[in-house]
Protein backbone atom coordinates (compact mmCIF):
# COMPACT_ATOMS: atom_id res chain seq x y z
CA UNK A 1 0.00 0.00 0.00
CA UNK A 2 2.79 2.37 0.90
CA UNK A 3 4.62 1.66 -2.32
CA UNK A 4 1.49 2.16 -4.39
CA UNK A 5 0.86 5.46 -2.65
CA UNK A 6 4.44 6.50 -3.26
CA UNK A 7 4.22 5.63 -6.96
CA UNK A 8 0.95 7.47 -7.30
CA UNK A 9 2.44 10.50 -5.60
CA UNK A 10 5.49 10.27 -7.82
CA UNK A 11 3.41 10.19 -11.01
CA UNK A 12 1.19 12.99 -9.74
CA UNK A 13 4.19 15.06 -8.71
CA UNK A 14 5.95 14.52 -12.01
CA UNK A 15 2.82 15.45 -13.96
CA UNK A 16 2.39 18.62 -11.95
CA UNK A 17 6.05 19.50 -12.19
CA UNK A 18 6.05 19.03 -15.96
CA UNK A 19 2.84 20.90 -16.68
CA UNK A 20 2.91 23.64 -14.09
CA UNK A 21 5.89 25.70 -15.29
CA UNK A 22 4.49 25.77 -18.82
CA UNK A 23 1.13 26.91 -17.57
CA UNK A 24 2.68 29.51 -15.29
CA UNK A 25 4.99 31.00 -17.93
CA UNK A 26 2.21 31.12 -20.48
CA UNK A 27 -0.14 32.82 -18.07
CA UNK A 28 2.38 35.47 -17.09
CA UNK A 29 2.82 37.80 -20.03
CA UNK A 30 3.96 40.62 -17.83
CA UNK A 31 7.12 39.63 -15.98
CA UNK A 32 8.34 43.14 -15.25
CA UNK A 33 6.61 43.87 -11.96
CA UNK A 34 5.16 47.07 -13.43
CA UNK A 35 1.51 47.41 -14.48
CA UNK A 36 2.23 49.03 -17.81
CA UNK A 37 0.53 49.77 -21.11
CA UNK A 38 2.14 49.59 -24.52
CA UNK A 39 1.78 52.63 -26.79
CA UNK A 40 -1.42 52.83 -28.87
CA UNK A 41 -1.34 50.55 -31.90
CA UNK A 42 1.23 48.21 -30.40
CA UNK A 43 1.20 44.60 -31.54
CA UNK A 44 0.27 41.81 -29.10
CA UNK A 45 2.91 41.53 -26.39
CA UNK A 46 4.99 38.56 -27.65
CA UNK A 47 5.01 39.93 -31.20
CA UNK A 48 5.82 43.39 -29.90
CA UNK A 49 8.93 42.16 -28.10
CA UNK A 50 10.32 40.62 -31.29
CA UNK A 51 9.31 43.52 -33.53
CA UNK A 52 10.57 46.42 -31.40
CA UNK A 53 14.18 47.36 -32.19
CA UNK A 54 14.50 49.69 -29.18
CA UNK A 55 15.34 52.80 -31.18
CA UNK A 56 13.46 55.14 -28.86
CA UNK A 57 11.75 57.19 -31.54
CA UNK A 58 8.26 56.69 -30.09
CA UNK A 59 9.31 58.37 -26.87
CA UNK A 60 11.02 61.11 -28.81
CA UNK A 61 7.85 62.14 -30.61
CA UNK A 62 5.50 61.71 -27.64
CA UNK A 63 4.34 65.27 -26.92
CA UNK A 64 2.97 64.30 -23.52
CA UNK A 65 6.13 62.48 -22.36
CA UNK A 66 3.91 59.51 -21.55
CA UNK A 67 6.20 56.94 -23.15
CA UNK A 68 9.14 55.83 -21.06
CA UNK A 69 11.45 52.83 -21.26
CA UNK A 70 12.18 49.69 -19.29
CA UNK A 71 15.56 49.36 -17.63
CA UNK A 72 17.76 46.37 -17.00
CA UNK A 73 15.94 45.61 -13.76
CA UNK A 74 12.86 44.55 -15.73
CA UNK A 75 14.71 41.89 -17.69
CA UNK A 76 16.74 41.86 -20.91
CA UNK A 77 13.73 40.76 -22.93
CA UNK A 78 11.84 44.01 -22.38
CA UNK A 79 14.84 46.26 -21.71
CA UNK A 80 14.62 49.57 -23.61
CA UNK A 81 11.14 48.84 -24.95
CA UNK A 82 8.51 51.58 -24.53
CA UNK A 83 5.75 51.56 -21.96
CA UNK A 84 3.21 53.86 -20.39
CA UNK A 85 2.20 54.03 -16.75
CA UNK A 86 -1.05 55.98 -17.02
CA UNK A 87 -1.10 57.16 -13.42
CA UNK A 88 2.23 58.93 -14.03
CA UNK A 89 1.47 60.25 -17.52
CA UNK A 90 -1.32 59.04 -19.76
CA UNK A 91 -1.58 58.72 -23.52
CA UNK A 92 -3.40 61.57 -25.25
CA UNK A 93 -4.05 59.49 -28.38
CA UNK A 94 -2.10 61.77 -30.72
CA UNK A 95 -1.01 58.66 -32.69
CA UNK A 96 2.43 60.06 -33.49
CA UNK A 97 4.31 57.04 -32.13
CA UNK A 98 2.72 54.68 -34.65
CA UNK A 99 3.65 57.01 -37.48
CA UNK A 100 7.29 57.18 -36.47
CA UNK A 101 7.86 53.51 -35.55
CA UNK A 102 10.16 52.10 -38.26
CA UNK A 103 9.70 48.40 -37.55
CA UNK A 104 5.92 48.18 -37.26
CA UNK A 105 5.96 47.23 -33.57
CA UNK A 106 3.57 50.15 -33.14
CA UNK A 107 1.26 50.05 -36.11
CA UNK A 108 0.31 53.40 -37.66
CA UNK A 109 -3.28 54.34 -36.90
CA UNK A 110 -5.01 57.36 -38.39
CA UNK A 111 -6.03 60.00 -35.89
CA UNK A 112 -9.74 59.69 -36.58
CA UNK A 113 -12.51 58.75 -34.19
CA UNK A 114 -13.37 55.60 -36.14
CA UNK A 115 -9.81 54.29 -36.39
CA UNK A 116 -8.94 55.00 -32.77
CA UNK A 117 -12.06 53.32 -31.39
CA UNK A 118 -11.73 50.43 -33.81
CA UNK A 119 -8.01 49.67 -33.64
CA UNK A 120 -6.46 50.94 -30.39
CA UNK A 121 -6.43 48.25 -27.70
CA UNK A 122 -4.20 49.36 -24.86
CA UNK A 123 -6.51 48.10 -22.16
CA UNK A 124 -9.81 48.84 -20.55
CA UNK A 125 -10.71 51.00 -17.57
CA UNK A 126 -12.29 49.49 -14.50
CA UNK A 127 -13.97 51.45 -11.70
CA UNK A 128 -13.45 50.44 -8.10
CA UNK A 129 -16.83 51.35 -6.64
CA UNK A 130 -15.54 51.15 -3.09
CA UNK A 131 -13.03 53.92 -3.79
CA UNK A 132 -14.90 56.05 -6.31
CA UNK A 133 -16.23 59.25 -4.72
CA UNK A 134 -19.35 59.30 -6.86
CA UNK A 135 -20.32 55.88 -5.61
CA UNK A 136 -19.83 57.18 -2.04
CA UNK A 137 -22.39 59.90 -2.57
CA UNK A 138 -19.93 62.72 -3.33
CA UNK A 139 -20.41 63.73 -6.94
CA UNK A 140 -17.13 63.92 -8.85
CA UNK A 141 -17.14 62.93 -12.55
CA UNK A 142 -13.52 63.97 -13.20
CA UNK A 143 -12.72 60.77 -15.11
CA UNK A 144 -15.62 61.34 -17.47
CA UNK A 145 -14.47 64.89 -18.17
CA UNK A 146 -10.89 63.79 -18.78
CA UNK A 147 -11.96 61.15 -21.31
CA UNK A 148 -11.36 61.92 -24.98
CA UNK A 149 -14.14 59.53 -26.03
CA UNK A 150 -16.95 60.75 -23.80
CA UNK A 151 -20.23 58.77 -24.00
CA UNK A 152 -18.46 56.24 -26.24
CA UNK A 153 -15.89 54.84 -23.84
CA UNK A 154 -17.36 56.07 -20.59
CA UNK A 155 -20.91 57.02 -19.64
CA UNK A 156 -21.96 58.96 -16.59
CA UNK A 157 -24.96 58.06 -14.45
CA UNK A 158 -26.71 59.39 -11.40
CA UNK A 159 -24.47 61.38 -9.00
CA UNK A 160 -21.85 61.43 -11.80
CA UNK A 161 -21.19 57.73 -11.33
CA UNK A 162 -18.88 56.53 -14.16
CA UNK A 163 -19.68 53.42 -16.20
CA UNK A 164 -16.99 52.17 -18.57
CA UNK A 165 -18.30 50.99 -21.94
CA UNK A 166 -16.87 48.41 -24.34
CA UNK A 167 -15.36 51.01 -26.67
CA UNK A 168 -12.82 52.10 -24.04
CA UNK A 169 -9.34 52.03 -25.65
CA UNK A 170 -7.37 52.27 -22.41
CA UNK A 171 -5.49 55.53 -22.92
CA UNK A 172 -5.49 56.11 -19.16
CA UNK A 173 -6.53 59.76 -19.06
CA UNK A 174 -9.24 58.83 -16.52
CA UNK A 175 -6.71 57.08 -14.28
CA UNK A 176 -4.34 60.03 -14.56
CA UNK A 177 -7.05 62.50 -13.62
CA UNK A 178 -8.68 60.56 -10.75
CA UNK A 179 -8.59 62.73 -7.64
CA UNK A 180 -8.70 59.76 -5.25
CA UNK A 181 -5.46 58.36 -3.83
CA UNK A 182 -5.12 55.54 -4.68
CA UNK A 183 -6.99 55.98 -7.94
CA UNK A 184 -10.52 54.60 -8.11
CA UNK A 185 -10.38 53.95 -11.85
CA UNK A 186 -7.59 51.87 -13.34
CA UNK A 187 -6.66 50.58 -16.77
CA UNK A 188 -6.49 46.80 -16.96
CA UNK A 189 -3.82 46.28 -19.67
CA UNK A 190 -4.66 44.31 -22.79
CA UNK A 191 -1.50 42.50 -23.90
CA UNK A 192 -3.27 40.81 -26.81
CA UNK B 1 42.86 66.17 -51.46
CA UNK B 2 42.47 62.82 -49.74
CA UNK B 3 44.93 64.14 -47.14
CA UNK B 4 42.11 66.20 -45.68
CA UNK B 5 39.49 63.45 -45.60
CA UNK B 6 40.42 62.67 -42.01
CA UNK B 7 39.42 66.18 -40.97
CA UNK B 8 36.16 65.84 -42.87
CA UNK B 9 35.60 62.57 -41.05
CA UNK B 10 36.07 64.23 -37.66
CA UNK B 11 33.65 66.93 -38.74
CA UNK B 12 31.05 64.29 -39.67
CA UNK B 13 31.58 62.35 -36.44
CA UNK B 14 31.25 65.51 -34.34
CA UNK B 15 28.14 66.61 -36.22
CA UNK B 16 26.44 63.24 -35.72
CA UNK B 17 27.31 63.24 -32.04
CA UNK B 18 26.12 66.80 -31.50
CA UNK B 19 22.88 65.97 -33.31
CA UNK B 20 22.33 63.08 -30.93
CA UNK B 21 22.66 65.51 -28.04
CA UNK B 22 20.53 68.18 -29.69
CA UNK B 23 17.59 65.94 -30.63
CA UNK B 24 16.52 65.06 -27.06
CA UNK B 25 16.58 68.75 -26.16
CA UNK B 26 14.44 69.47 -29.21
CA UNK B 27 12.06 66.77 -27.96
CA UNK B 28 11.89 68.46 -24.56
CA UNK B 29 11.26 71.82 -26.21
CA UNK B 30 8.44 70.29 -28.25
CA UNK B 31 6.79 68.87 -25.15
CA UNK B 32 7.01 72.27 -23.44
CA UNK B 33 5.43 73.91 -26.48
CA UNK B 34 2.71 71.25 -26.58
CA UNK B 35 1.92 71.83 -22.91
CA UNK B 36 1.39 75.59 -23.45
CA UNK B 37 2.75 76.21 -19.97
CA UNK B 38 5.89 78.34 -20.25
CA UNK B 39 5.15 80.07 -16.96
CA UNK B 40 5.01 76.77 -15.07
CA UNK B 41 8.43 75.57 -16.21
CA UNK B 42 11.33 75.30 -13.80
CA UNK B 43 14.20 77.77 -14.42
CA UNK B 44 16.38 75.10 -16.05
CA UNK B 45 13.50 74.07 -18.29
CA UNK B 46 12.91 77.68 -19.27
CA UNK B 47 16.55 77.88 -20.26
CA UNK B 48 16.12 74.82 -22.49
CA UNK B 49 12.98 76.37 -23.97
CA UNK B 50 14.64 79.70 -24.71
CA UNK B 51 17.79 78.17 -26.18
CA UNK B 52 15.89 75.79 -28.40
CA UNK B 53 13.51 78.50 -29.51
CA UNK B 54 16.48 80.63 -30.47
CA UNK B 55 18.07 77.76 -32.39
CA UNK B 56 15.00 76.53 -34.23
CA UNK B 57 12.82 79.61 -34.77
CA UNK B 58 14.61 80.61 -38.00
CA UNK B 59 13.69 77.27 -39.55
CA UNK B 60 10.25 76.33 -38.26
CA UNK B 61 7.02 78.17 -37.63
CA UNK B 62 5.16 75.42 -35.75
CA UNK B 63 7.77 73.72 -33.54
CA UNK B 64 5.37 71.18 -32.08
CA UNK B 65 4.84 69.51 -35.44
CA UNK B 66 7.56 70.80 -37.78
CA UNK B 67 10.38 69.59 -35.57
CA UNK B 68 9.14 66.01 -35.92
CA UNK B 69 11.00 66.01 -39.25
CA UNK B 70 14.26 64.79 -37.69
CA UNK B 71 13.90 62.10 -35.05
CA UNK B 72 15.73 59.07 -33.78
CA UNK B 73 19.38 58.15 -33.78
CA UNK B 74 21.89 56.20 -35.84
CA UNK B 75 20.21 52.91 -34.90
CA UNK B 76 17.06 54.00 -36.67
CA UNK B 77 16.05 57.50 -37.61
CA UNK B 78 13.55 59.60 -39.49
CA UNK B 79 14.89 62.33 -41.73
CA UNK B 80 12.18 64.48 -43.35
CA UNK B 81 9.87 61.52 -43.72
CA UNK B 82 12.68 59.30 -44.95
CA UNK B 83 13.57 56.37 -42.70
CA UNK B 84 17.05 54.95 -42.37
CA UNK B 85 17.90 51.99 -40.15
CA UNK B 86 21.08 50.25 -39.19
CA UNK B 87 21.49 46.98 -41.17
CA UNK B 88 22.20 45.23 -37.87
CA UNK B 89 18.78 46.36 -36.62
CA UNK B 90 17.17 44.88 -39.72
CA UNK B 91 19.05 41.59 -39.46
CA UNK B 92 18.47 41.23 -35.70
CA UNK B 93 14.80 42.04 -36.00
CA UNK B 94 14.37 39.50 -38.77
CA UNK B 95 15.98 36.89 -36.54
CA UNK B 96 13.99 37.90 -33.45
CA UNK B 97 10.66 37.87 -35.27
CA UNK B 98 11.63 34.92 -37.49
CA UNK B 99 9.88 36.73 -40.30
CA UNK B 100 10.57 39.40 -42.88
CA UNK B 101 8.80 42.72 -42.43
CA UNK B 102 9.50 44.48 -45.70
CA UNK B 103 8.63 48.09 -44.82
CA UNK B 104 11.34 47.89 -42.17
CA UNK B 105 13.86 45.94 -44.23
CA UNK B 106 13.68 48.59 -46.97
CA UNK B 107 14.78 51.26 -44.46
CA UNK B 108 18.09 49.44 -44.12
CA UNK B 109 18.70 49.22 -47.86
CA UNK B 110 20.71 52.43 -48.40
CA UNK B 111 23.19 51.76 -45.56
CA UNK B 112 23.50 48.20 -46.83
CA UNK B 113 24.41 49.28 -50.37
CA UNK B 114 26.85 51.90 -49.03
CA UNK B 115 28.47 49.25 -46.83
CA UNK B 116 28.91 46.90 -49.76
CA UNK B 117 30.57 49.73 -51.71
CA UNK B 118 32.64 51.36 -48.96
CA UNK B 119 33.12 48.51 -46.49
CA UNK B 120 33.02 49.23 -42.82
CA UNK B 121 32.76 53.01 -43.37
CA UNK B 122 29.99 53.35 -40.76
CA UNK B 123 32.49 52.44 -38.04
CA UNK B 124 34.86 55.18 -39.06
CA UNK B 125 32.62 57.95 -40.31
CA UNK B 126 29.25 57.92 -38.55
CA UNK B 127 29.15 55.73 -35.45
CA UNK B 128 28.68 57.98 -32.39
CA UNK B 129 30.58 55.43 -30.31
CA UNK B 130 33.60 55.82 -32.60
CA UNK B 131 33.68 59.51 -31.71
CA UNK B 132 34.09 58.64 -28.04
CA UNK B 133 36.31 55.61 -28.64
CA UNK B 134 38.79 57.63 -30.71
CA UNK B 135 38.87 60.38 -28.10
CA UNK B 136 39.48 57.56 -25.63
CA UNK B 137 42.41 56.32 -27.75
CA UNK B 138 43.85 59.83 -27.82
CA UNK B 139 43.47 59.98 -24.06
CA UNK B 140 45.34 56.68 -23.82
CA UNK B 141 48.22 58.23 -25.78
CA UNK B 142 48.24 61.11 -23.30
CA UNK B 143 48.27 58.67 -20.39
CA UNK B 144 51.09 56.75 -21.99
CA UNK B 145 53.10 59.95 -22.34
CA UNK B 146 52.79 60.53 -18.62
CA UNK B 147 54.03 57.03 -17.95
CA UNK B 148 50.69 55.55 -16.92
CA UNK B 149 49.74 52.03 -17.84
CA UNK B 150 47.49 51.51 -20.87
CA UNK B 151 46.59 48.15 -22.33
CA UNK B 152 47.54 47.04 -25.79
CA UNK B 153 46.73 43.36 -25.78
CA UNK B 154 45.69 41.53 -28.90
CA UNK B 155 42.95 38.96 -29.27
CA UNK B 156 41.45 37.06 -32.16
CA UNK B 157 39.49 39.37 -34.48
CA UNK B 158 37.14 36.56 -35.39
CA UNK B 159 35.66 36.68 -31.90
CA UNK B 160 33.23 39.43 -32.95
CA UNK B 161 31.68 37.13 -35.55
CA UNK B 162 30.96 34.75 -32.70
CA UNK B 163 29.36 37.62 -30.77
CA UNK B 164 27.20 38.43 -33.79
CA UNK B 165 26.23 34.78 -34.29
CA UNK B 166 25.40 34.17 -30.65
CA UNK B 167 23.52 37.49 -30.48
CA UNK B 168 21.37 36.58 -33.47
CA UNK B 169 20.80 33.07 -32.13
CA UNK B 170 19.73 34.37 -28.72
CA UNK B 171 17.51 36.96 -30.43
CA UNK B 172 15.81 34.18 -32.36
CA UNK B 173 15.43 32.05 -29.24
CA UNK B 174 14.10 34.74 -26.89
CA UNK B 175 12.13 36.65 -29.51
CA UNK B 176 13.67 39.97 -28.50
CA UNK B 177 16.21 42.12 -30.37
CA UNK B 178 19.07 41.47 -27.95
CA UNK B 179 21.91 42.79 -30.13
CA UNK B 180 20.53 46.28 -29.48
CA UNK B 181 21.51 45.86 -25.85
CA UNK B 182 25.24 45.36 -26.53
CA UNK B 183 25.70 47.55 -29.62
CA UNK B 184 27.41 50.83 -28.61
CA UNK B 185 25.97 53.23 -31.23
CA UNK B 186 22.42 52.08 -30.39
CA UNK B 187 23.21 52.40 -26.70
CA UNK B 188 24.59 55.91 -27.07
CA UNK B 189 21.62 57.14 -29.08
CA UNK B 190 19.24 55.80 -26.45
CA UNK B 191 21.23 56.74 -23.38
CA UNK B 192 21.71 60.37 -24.38
CA UNK B 193 17.96 60.56 -24.86
CA UNK B 194 17.35 58.88 -21.50
CA UNK B 195 19.84 61.15 -19.78
CA UNK B 196 18.28 64.31 -21.16
CA UNK B 197 14.60 63.47 -21.26
CA UNK B 198 13.94 60.70 -18.76
CA UNK B 199 15.53 62.05 -15.61
CA UNK B 200 13.13 61.81 -12.71
CA UNK B 201 11.82 58.32 -13.41
CA UNK B 202 12.40 55.73 -10.74
CA UNK B 203 13.60 52.81 -12.88
CA UNK B 204 16.67 54.50 -14.37
CA UNK B 205 20.08 54.44 -12.75
CA UNK B 206 21.53 57.94 -12.34
CA UNK B 207 20.18 61.18 -13.76
CA UNK B 208 18.16 59.36 -16.39
CA UNK B 209 20.99 57.17 -17.66
CA UNK B 210 20.25 53.46 -17.70
CA UNK B 211 22.26 50.26 -17.67
CA UNK B 212 23.45 50.90 -21.23
CA UNK B 213 25.54 53.85 -20.04
CA UNK B 214 27.24 51.62 -17.49
CA UNK B 215 27.91 49.03 -20.19
CA UNK B 216 29.37 51.65 -22.50
CA UNK B 217 31.61 53.06 -19.78
CA UNK B 218 32.92 49.57 -19.12
CA UNK B 219 33.80 49.20 -22.82
CA UNK B 220 35.67 52.52 -22.62
CA UNK B 221 37.66 51.19 -19.66
CA UNK B 222 38.27 47.94 -21.54
CA UNK B 223 39.69 49.94 -24.45
CA UNK B 224 41.82 52.01 -22.14
CA UNK B 225 43.31 49.35 -19.89
CA UNK B 226 43.10 46.06 -21.78
CA UNK B 227 43.14 46.53 -25.50
CA UNK B 228 43.32 49.65 -27.65
CA UNK B 229 39.97 50.04 -29.47
CA UNK B 230 39.30 46.51 -28.28
CA UNK B 231 35.53 46.54 -28.41
CA UNK B 232 35.39 47.59 -32.06
CA UNK B 233 38.17 45.23 -33.05
CA UNK B 234 37.14 42.09 -31.23
CA UNK B 235 33.60 42.33 -29.87
CA UNK B 236 31.26 44.63 -31.79
CA UNK B 237 28.46 42.66 -33.52
CA UNK B 238 27.78 45.54 -35.91
CA UNK B 239 31.42 45.69 -36.89
CA UNK B 240 31.28 41.98 -37.60
CA UNK B 241 28.29 42.41 -39.90
CA UNK B 242 29.82 45.33 -41.78
CA UNK B 243 33.16 43.57 -42.11
CA UNK B 244 31.44 40.65 -43.77
CA UNK B 245 29.35 42.92 -46.02
CA UNK B 246 32.40 44.97 -46.92
CA UNK B 247 34.69 42.08 -47.73
CA UNK B 248 34.47 42.77 -51.46
CA UNK B 249 34.10 46.53 -51.12
CA UNK B 250 34.80 48.56 -54.23
CA UNK B 251 36.58 51.51 -52.65
CA UNK B 252 39.64 50.66 -50.63
CA UNK B 253 42.89 52.25 -49.52
CA UNK B 254 46.03 50.92 -51.16
CA UNK B 255 49.74 51.57 -50.79
CA UNK B 256 51.70 52.99 -53.71
CA UNK B 257 54.96 51.17 -53.25
CA UNK B 258 56.93 53.72 -55.30
CA UNK B 259 56.15 56.46 -52.75
CA UNK B 260 56.45 54.44 -49.56
CA UNK B 261 59.46 54.95 -47.30
CA UNK B 262 58.70 52.19 -44.76
CA UNK B 263 58.23 54.62 -41.89
CA UNK B 264 55.33 52.52 -40.48
CA UNK B 265 53.43 55.53 -39.21
CA UNK B 266 50.34 54.11 -40.88
CA UNK B 267 50.55 50.95 -38.79
CA UNK B 268 50.97 52.97 -35.61
CA UNK B 269 48.00 55.24 -36.31
CA UNK B 270 45.60 52.52 -37.47
CA UNK B 271 42.85 52.25 -34.86
CA UNK B 272 41.95 48.76 -35.99
CA UNK B 273 45.51 47.43 -35.76
CA UNK B 274 45.78 46.68 -39.47
CA UNK B 275 49.00 46.48 -41.43
CA UNK B 276 48.97 48.99 -44.33
CA UNK B 277 52.76 48.79 -44.53
CA UNK B 278 52.50 45.23 -45.79
CA UNK B 279 49.42 45.87 -47.94
CA UNK B 280 47.31 43.95 -45.45
CA UNK B 281 44.00 45.80 -44.98
CA UNK B 282 41.51 42.97 -45.24
CA UNK B 283 37.81 43.25 -44.54
CA UNK B 284 38.34 45.08 -41.25
CA UNK B 285 39.45 48.40 -42.76
CA UNK B 286 36.86 51.11 -42.10
CA UNK B 287 38.25 53.59 -44.65
CA UNK B 288 38.80 56.11 -41.89
CA UNK B 289 41.74 57.65 -43.85
CA UNK B 290 43.82 58.27 -40.72
CA UNK B 291 46.72 56.47 -42.43
CA UNK B 292 46.37 58.67 -45.51
CA UNK B 293 46.47 61.76 -43.35
CA UNK B 294 49.61 60.77 -41.49
CA UNK B 295 51.62 59.37 -44.42
CA UNK B 296 54.58 61.73 -44.96
CA UNK B 297 55.17 60.70 -48.56
CA UNK B 298 51.58 60.39 -49.86
CA UNK B 299 52.02 56.68 -50.45
CA UNK B 300 48.45 55.74 -49.52
CA UNK B 301 45.53 56.48 -51.78
CA UNK B 302 42.01 55.33 -52.54
CA UNK B 303 41.56 52.94 -55.41
CA UNK B 304 38.70 51.07 -57.01
CA UNK B 305 39.33 47.36 -56.69
CA UNK B 306 37.54 44.29 -55.44
CA UNK B 307 40.53 42.93 -53.53
CA UNK B 308 43.66 44.15 -51.78
CA UNK B 309 46.80 44.05 -53.87
CA UNK B 310 49.33 41.38 -52.87
CA UNK B 311 52.37 42.55 -50.86
CA UNK B 312 54.42 44.69 -53.21
CA UNK B 313 57.67 44.55 -51.24
CA UNK B 314 59.52 47.26 -49.38
CA UNK B 315 58.79 50.91 -50.14
CA UNK B 316 60.97 52.34 -52.88
CA UNK B 317 61.95 55.31 -50.74
CA UNK B 318 62.85 53.14 -47.77
CA UNK B 319 66.33 52.15 -46.62
CA UNK B 320 65.97 48.42 -47.41
CA UNK B 321 64.94 48.95 -51.00
CA UNK B 322 67.57 51.64 -51.57
CA UNK B 323 70.35 49.42 -50.21
CA UNK B 324 69.23 46.52 -52.39
CA UNK B 325 69.15 48.88 -55.36
CA UNK B 326 72.67 50.05 -54.70
CA UNK B 327 73.85 46.44 -54.33
CA UNK B 328 72.17 45.47 -57.58
CA UNK B 329 73.71 48.30 -59.53
CA UNK B 330 77.11 47.44 -58.08
CA UNK B 331 76.65 43.79 -59.04
CA UNK B 332 75.87 44.89 -62.54
CA UNK B 333 78.98 47.03 -62.73
CA UNK B 334 81.04 44.12 -61.45
CA UNK B 335 82.11 45.44 -58.06
CA UNK B 336 80.36 42.72 -56.03
CA UNK B 337 78.48 43.18 -52.79
CA UNK B 338 79.37 45.61 -50.13
CA UNK B 339 80.92 44.07 -47.01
Amino acid sequence: MKRRQFLADLIYGATVALTLPVGVTEARVNTTGVRYLRPPGALPEDQFKSQCIRCGQCGEVCPNRAITYFGVAHGAEVMDTPFIVPREQACILCMKCGDVCPSGAIQPIKKTFKDIVGKVRMGKARVDENLCLSFQGKTCGVCYRACKLQDVAIRIGMLEQPHVLDACVGCGLCERSCIQIPQAIRIIPDYG
Amino acid sequence: MTKHLNKVRWLVLTTVFLMLILLPFIHLYQTYVAAHAYDLLAPAEKQVYDTMEMLTSPFVSDPEHDLDAIKGNTWSGTFFGFRISDPLAVVSQSFAGLSLYWPFILTGLIPLVLTVLFGRFYCGWICPATFLYELNSNFAVLMHRFGLHTGNRHFDRRFKYLVLGVGLLLSAMTGAVLTAVVYPPAIIGREIYYGVALSGYSHVVIGGFGAGAVFFLSTLLFDLFVSRRGFCRYLCPGGALYSMLGRFRLFRIQRVVENCNDCAKCNAVCEFGLDPLHDDFGQECNNCTACIAICPTDALKFSVSLADQPFKGHGHLGKVYQRNLVNKTKEKSGQGELP
